[in-house]
C-alpha cells in the first residue's frame, strides 16, 4: 500500500470518528444540560438549596432544590428523597407529583427531586440507555432526563482502587464511592457524593426530621423488591404500613431489616446517625434486570420484556412478571400510596408528631389517569412558580 | 313402620353427618384451645414476628405480666425462665419463612435456626405449651423469595408445621396446597386468611 493510501485511510477514519465526537458530544450536552420544569404546588411554601443545610456543595450541581411544605398547624416532619439513582425513574417522578401537587395541612413535608443530580445527567457507561424518556400528558408531554445509578464521572473522578466507607471503614465496591445509597452518612471533606450525603445528613438533623423515605426501583432478579427496607427504629410503623398497604390499596409490598453490618445505605445510616425513622421503598423495574432484551424506552416506561418473562419461568424472579409487564403508572402509584399510608399510619400512632397531606393521587388514581395527569403545564404556569432540576 | 324408623333414622344420620362435614373440612381437627402470654418467634428470622408484634398491639389483649412477647431468637431456656417464674407461656407462635438478610443481620444460618427451633418444640410440648404455626407474609417466603436455588422457606415450613397444633397461613403462601397436605396428613387444623389484616380478627377469636 502506497504511503498516499495509508494517509487517505487514516484521514477518513480519524474525519469519521471526529463526526461520530461531534454527534455523541452533542448527544451527551443536551441531556447533561436537559432543563426539567417543576410547577410548584399551592403548597409549597420555599425552595431551599440543599446548600443551605453545608455549605460545601455550594456552586456544584449537586447542590439541590430542596421543597418545603408547611401546613399551618403545627407537627411532625416527614422528608421524601427522590433521585438518589435517577435511573429509577418513579421515584424521581413520585417526588415530582408531591411537588407539583400535595398540600400540606398539618406539619412539614421536605422534597428532594434529584437528591444526586449529577448522577442524572449521565447513563450507565456502554449501557446504551436512552438519554431520556416522556411523560405523555394532556398538553403534549414533558421530558425527563434518563440517568444513572452513579454520580457523573464528568462531576468526580478519579475512582480509587478500594473504596473504605467512613465511618464504618467497610470495604465496599470501588464504584460506589459514586453512588449515594452507599455513602451516607456522608463527609464534609469527602468526594462530591459524600459532601451530598453529608448535606442531606445535616438537613434531617437541621429540619429536625421524623422520617426519611427513600425511594427507589429494583430489578426484579434482586431478592429484596415490592417491599419497605427499615431501619430497626421504623420496624413497626414498616410493618404496619405493609399490612394495611396489602389490604386495602390494592397491591402487596413487604418489610425487609436494614441489615446492621451493611454500610452506607440511606436506611442504615441515617436511622443510626440522626433521629430519624429510615425506610426505603422499593417498586419493581425490568429496565434494570439482566437478562432484559432492548434496552429503550418503551421498556423504562411500560416495563415489558419478554426475556425477563422467560427468566420469571425459570424461576429466576422474585416478583411476578406476565405479559402486563410494570409500567411506570403501577410503580409511581405504588411509592404514592405507601407514602401516604407510612404518613398516615404514623400521625395516628403520633398525633403531636401529626402530618397531613391532601391532593396526592394513590395507587388507584395513578393507574386510572396515568402519571401525566398529574405532571403540571410550565406554559401556562406563573413563571415565579417554576423550578427546574 | 319399623322400616320406615330405620329410614328415618339413616337419613337424619346422614344430614348430620354432612352437616358436620361442611363445618370442618375434610381432615380438619379442632381448632385447640390457646390461651396468654404467647411467646412470638421465627423459625429463618423473617419480619413476620414484628408483624404479629403489630397485629398484637392493636389488639390490647389484657394479661398480667405481659400478653405477648416477641424474641427473634427465642431459645427453650426462655421457656424454661418463664415456667420457673411462675406466669409460663401458654402459646408459642413461631412464623415459619427465611430472610436470607435476617439470618445474615443476626449472624446465624438456617441450620442454627432448626437446631433452635427443635429445642424449642420439644421444650413447649414438655410444658404442654400450643404451638402455633404461622406462615403469613405469603409468597415472599416460599423458596422465590429467598434467593436462587434457596430453600431455607421450605426447611423452615418443614421443622414447624407438621409440629405444631395449630396452623395460620395467608392463602398466598399455600397456593400449591403445601400447608393442607401437612394439616391433611397430620391432622391439624388450619386457619386460611386472604390479607394479613385478617389475622387481627382471627387472632381476636383465638385469644377471646
Amino acid at each position: 500500500m502506497s504511503v498516499k493510501w495509508l494517509f487517505i485511510r487514516k484521514g477518513i477514519s480519524a474525519i469519521s470518528g471526529l463526526i461520530l465526537l461531534v454527534f455523541a458530544g452533542v448527544s451527551f450536552y443536551k441531556s447533561r444540560h436537559l432543563k426539567e420544569p417543576v410547577v410548584l404546588s399551592p403548597g409549597v411554601s420555599q425552595v431551599k438549596k440543599l446548600s443551605e443545610y453545608f455549605t460545601g456543595i455550594k456552586g456544584t450541581i449537586n447542590d439541590s432544590n430542596v421543597y418545603i411544605l408547611e401546613g399551618e398547624k403545627p407537627g411532625g416532619t416527614i422528608l421524601l428523597i427522590g433521585g438518589t439513582h435517577p435511573e429509577e425513574p418513579a421515584a424521581r417522578l413520585t417526588t415530582w407529583i408531591f411537588t407539583e401537587n400535595a398540600v400540606v395541612e398539618q406539619g412539614k413535608l421536605i422534597v428532594i427531586n434529584s437528591a444526586n443530580r449529577s448522577a442524572s445527567t449521565v447513563t450507565r457507561l456502554g449501557g446504551a440507555y436512552p438519554p431520556d424518556f416522556t411523560i405523555p400528558t394532556s398538553w403534549g408531554g414533558q421530558k425527563f432526563r434518563m440517568g444513572d445509578r452513579w454520580s457523573n464521572p464528568l462531576d468526580q473522578w478519579p475512582d480509587p482502587e478500594v473504596y473504605i466507607h467512613y465511618p464504618s471503614r467497610q470495604e465496599l465496591a470501588y464504584v460506589d464511592i459514586r453512588n449515594l445509597n452507599r455513602t451516607f452518612p456522608g463527609r464534609p471533606n469527602g468526594t462530591l457524593t459524600e459532601k451530598t450525603c453529608y448535606a442531606l445528613t445535616q438537613l434531617i438533623r437541621k429540619e429536625k426530621v421524623d422520617i426519611v423515605i427513600d425511594l427507589h426501583e429494583a430489578e426484579l432478579q434482586y431478592p429484596v423488591i415490592s417491599t419497605i427496607v427499615a431501619h430497626q427504629n421504623g420496624l413497626d410503623l414498616a410493618a404496619l404500613a405493609s399490612m394495611i398497604i396489602s389490604g386495602t390499596e390494592g397491591f402487596n409490598i413487604g418489610v425487609e431489616y436494614s441489615p446492621p453490618a451493611l454500610h452506607g445505605l440511606s436506611h442504615r445510616e441515617i436511622g443510626d446517625h440522626t433521629d430519624a425513622i429510615s425506610l426505603l421503598l422499593e417498586a419493581p423495574e425490568p429496565f434494570l434486570d439482566a437478562t432484559r432484551g432492548r434496552t429503550d424506552r418503551a421498556l423504562l416506561l411500560e416495563g415489558k420484556d419478554e426475556f425477563v418473562v422467560k427468566a420469571g419461568r425459570h424461576g429466576l424472579l422474585f416478583e411476578k412478571m406476565d405479559e402486563n409487564g410494570w409500567p411506570i403508572d403501577v410503580r409511581i402509584g405504588r411509592h404514592c400510596s405507601t407514602i401516604l399510608q407510612i404518613i398516615e399510619l404514623w400521625s395516628e400512632e403520633k398525633p403531636d408528631k401529626t402530618v397531613k397531606v391532601r391532593e396526592v393521587p394513590r395507587y388507584t388514581d395513578v393507574i386510572e389517569k396515568g402519571t401525566g395527569y398529574f405532571l403540571r403545564n410550565p406554559a401556562k404556569a406563573d413563571p415565579k412558580k417554576i423550578y427546574y432540576e | 313402620m319399623k322400616r320406615t324408623h330405620t329410614f328415618l333414622f339413616l337419613f337424619l344420620l346422614f344430614i348430620v353427618l354432612t352437616g358436620a362435614s361442611f363445618s370442618l373440612p375434610a381432615g380438619q381437627a379442632e381448632i385447640p384451645k390457646v390461651n396468654l402470654p404467647v411467646l412470638i418467634t421465627s423459625c429463618g428470622q423473617s419480619t413476620a414476628p414484628v408483624m404479629l408484634k403489630v397485629i398484637f398491639m392493636r389488639l390490647k389483649l389484657e394479661f398480667k405480666p405481659k400478653a405477648y412477647e416477641v424474641k427473634e431468637l427465642a431459645a427453650a431456656e426462655d421457656l424454661k425462665a418463664m415456667a420457673d417464674s411462675g406466669t409460663p407461656y401458654r402459646s408459642l407462635i413461631i412464623t415459619m419463612g427465611a430472610s436470607l438478610k435476617g439470618m445474615g443481620a443476626a449472624g446465624i444460618s438456617i441450620d442454627d435456626e432448626l437446631a433452635r427451633t427443635s429445642k424449642l418444640i420439644e421444650e413447649a410440648r414438655r410444658q404442654g405449651i400450643t404451638i402455633i404455626g404461622a406462615h403469613i407474609e405469603g409468597i415472599k417466603r416460599r423458596a422465590q423469595g429467598a434467593a436462587v436455588g434457596d430453600n431455607t422457606d421450605e426447611l423452615s415450613i418443614d421443622a414447624v408445621a407438621p409440629n405444631s397444633d395449630l396452623l395460620i397461613i395467608k392463602k398466598e403462601g399455600n397456593a400449591d396446597g403445601r400447608f393442607t397436605i401437612i394439616a391433611n396428613e397430620k391432622n391439624i387444623p388450619m386457619i386460611e386468611v386472604e390479607k394479613t389484616l385478617d389475622l387481627i380478627a382471627e387472632f381476636k377469636k383465638l385469644f377471646k
